[in-house]
């Protein structure tokens, strides 16, 4: 189990592939989980996250490649040998049992004696702050407290890994942002491995210790979500995870920590995060760091104003320029009440917050 | 208001009332056949006549002293229990296949159950007189429930597969990663699920073969009477009053069966 760095993975996925027939929903996939740690697989629909979710759960077997779950092979155990638990997207309680036994379930097919399954329920709902709902119909929770009936039910049985699949999707945005720091809250106290599923990369920064993320089948970028929010390697991670402008650049030259650039027709320096790949390059302009306040050097963007949005203590600015084609910049709110559709504006971007990054749109 | 519009309003008008003429004789056609038949039913008269001369419970009496009716009844409850459990013990497991396997074919399963609803029972009812012909099934007890499960199968397959597609596959997912077989999920999971839905449908199954009155006439032998023939019968050698009263009877019942079963189907 102990591998070269020293670390122990809870679970290591090998080169795993998945195909139906003609389609491959999964093309060599490797992951790595350490102990204790939440990662969560972060994509777009179609990207291959369920379809990897499936195999860690063992609902779908790998076509190829393999996972190991503290060192034994289990690609090939029916779910419920794997020792995962798993929260479902609807929650998938039992509506024809109480709170209390859709919380035992598990353990009275694990043939836990009656005296410790209750207890283990009490403690359960103590967790989730279900207090005496334990006698309750399922029918008769509200959304929020229905996901804390899955957590329970399937925290019940200690897990070695629990995995969420987009857990927060039917609740409403208030609701949601309290069974995120919940949910933060029952990783600390339990310290079991969590993977989380979801296309909203809001979530997956508020939750996550790493972040896996997901396109067409493979992971193409891996890292804390500070790693990835401020330092991508790809065009897509920077785009999908930051929303960043994304502007094609050509290298002058480089030292490997940074890179000399001309992006549509000016020359910049740029920072550069550890090897790329693809010749192909870019230049991520993340929106926070666009200002009207000149610093030098900088990246300046000229152009049109084309659309304001306010999301309340931010505005976000999109600019037509004839030089980079549609920027977008996200300004404190307070500092852009004067800027209007149509009007003309300058902006510029500091050259340390400049990332190159490899070009990835053009795949699939 | 312009002209245009009123004339537009008039015309919305003139077809929400001919729409409601419409669908008063629509109901009227449906409903005053079996609500006569129940009027007449409180005539105390010997041979039909209407207006009737006096009012009265003799037919009602009637069928309690000729004790025909009676084992008639007995007779079809007798075919419609078996009749409502054997077409659950086959569709059921059927439904489940259908709605929750890969199994090659399930399409096909579920357009051979329905096949009965499709077919023009006399027809069904002449190819089925040549198989039993062969078989020697031809005015036996078995004989009759295996026809008359043919005809009921499709009612417990809309209503059984009408409740599995809206509980959640993932349900039985859920038990599966908590160590439950495929076979166990079903059991402990879906099927208390579905029960509501399995009880609906075993009632309709009940009812389709209670009112058989075709194939009983086919495939049926000597002695084998259910109510339906005991009414045909009757209606054959001559018109007797007390069928009225059967016939009222036979409606009510019916009616509160379907009632049952519109309860459970909307749980």
């Amino acid at each position: 189990m102990s591998h070269d760095d020293g670390t122990e993975y809870v679970l290591d996925i090998q080169g795993v592939s998945k195909r139906y027939g003609a389609t491959t929903a999964l093309d060599d996939v490797s992951l790595r989980i350490i102990p204790g740690e939440f990662l969560t697989l972060l994509g777009p629909s179609g990207s291959g996250k369920t379809t990897l979710l499936r195999l860690i759960i063992g609902f779908d077997t790998p076509t190829s490649g393999r996972i190991l779950l503290n060192g034994d092979d289990i690609s090939l155990l029916p779910p419920g040998e794997r020792g995962i638990g798993m929260v479902f997207q609807n929650y998938a309680l039992f509506p024809h049992m109480t709170v209390a036994q859709n919380i035992a379930y598990g353990l009275r097919l694990r043939k836990w004696p009656r005296r410790r399954r209750d207890e283990r329920v009490d403690e359960m709902l103590q967790l989730m702050r279900l207090g005496d709902y334990g006698g309750r119909a399922i029918t008769a929770l509200s959304g929020g407290q229905q996901q804390r009936v899955a957590l329970a039910r399937a925290l019940a049985y200690d897990p070695k890994i629990l995995i969420m699949d987009e857990p927060l999707g039917a609740l409403d945005r208030e609701l949601r942002l309290q069974m995120e720091e919940e949910i933060r809250r029952i990783h600390r106290d339990l310290g079991t491995t969590f993977i989380y599923v979801t296309h909203d990369q809001q979530e997956a920064l508020a939750l996550s210790d790493r972040i896996a993320i997901m396109r067409g089948g493979d992971i193409v970028g891996v890292g804390s979500p500070e790693e990835l929010f401020y330092r991508p390697r790809s065009a897509f991670v920077a785009r999908f995870f930051a929303n960043s402008n994304v502007l094609p650049a050509e290298v002058l030259s480089t030292d490997g920590a940074s890179a000399r650039v001309t992006v549509g027709g000016s020359e910049v320096d740029c920072a550069v995060h550890g090897s790329l790949e693809s010749a192909q390059r870019a230049l991520a302009v993340r929106r926070r760091i666009l200002a009207r306040k000149k610093v030098t050097p900088s990246l300046r963007v000229e152009g049109e104003v084309a659309e304001t949005l306010l999301f309340g203590d931010e505005r976000e600015v999109v600019v037509r320029t004839e030089q980079f084609g549609r920027v977008t910049a996200l300004m404190e709110a307070r500092t852009t009440t004067d800027i209007a559709v149509g009007q003309r504006i300058e902006l510029f971007a500091p050259a340390g917050e400049l990332v190159l990054v490899e070009d990835d749109r053009g795949e699939s | 208001m312009t002209a245009t519009t009123r004339r537009t309003r008039l015309f919305d008008r003139l077809t929400r009332v001919a729409g409601a003429v419409v669908l008063v004789l629509i109901l009227g056609f449906l409903l005053l056949p079996p609500l006569f038949v129940g009027v007449l039913s409180f005539a105390n008269q010997e041979h039909f006549g209407f207006p009737p001369q006096e009012w009265g419970f003799r037919q009602y009496i009637e069928i309690g002293d000729s004790p025909a009716w009676g084992r008639a009844v007995l007779y079809s409850i007798g075919l419609a229990v078996p009749v409502a459990v054997l077409s659950v013990l086959i569709v059921v497991p059927a439904v489940l296949a259908i709605e929750r396997s890969k199994l090659p074919g399930r399409r096909g399963i579920q357009a051979a159950g329905m096949s009965s609803l499709i077919i023009p029972i006399v027809a069904y009812a002449v190819a089925m007189y040549g198989v039993y012909a062969e078989v020697g099934l031809l005015g036996s007890y078995l004989g009759l429930v295996l026809a008359n499960t043919i005809l009921a199968i499709p009612f417990v397959l809309v209503t059984a597969g009408a409740a599995l597609s809206q509980i959640p596959p993932d349900l039985e997912l859920a038990a599966m990663t908590f160590g439950a077989s495929r076979f166990r999920a079903w059991w402990q999971i879906t099927l208390p699920l579905l029960l509501p839905a399995i009880f609906a449908g075993s009632l309709l199954a009940f009812v389709t073969s209670f009112d058989e009155a075709v194939f009983i006439n086919f495939l049926g032998g000597a002695g084998q009477v259910t109510l339906p023939k005991a009414i045909f019968d009757s209606v054959r050698i001559g018109v007797d009053p007390v069928i009225t009263a059967i016939s009222t009877i036979f409606m009510v019942a019916t009616s509160a069966l379907m009632y049952l079963v519109a309860r459970l189907r909307r749980r």
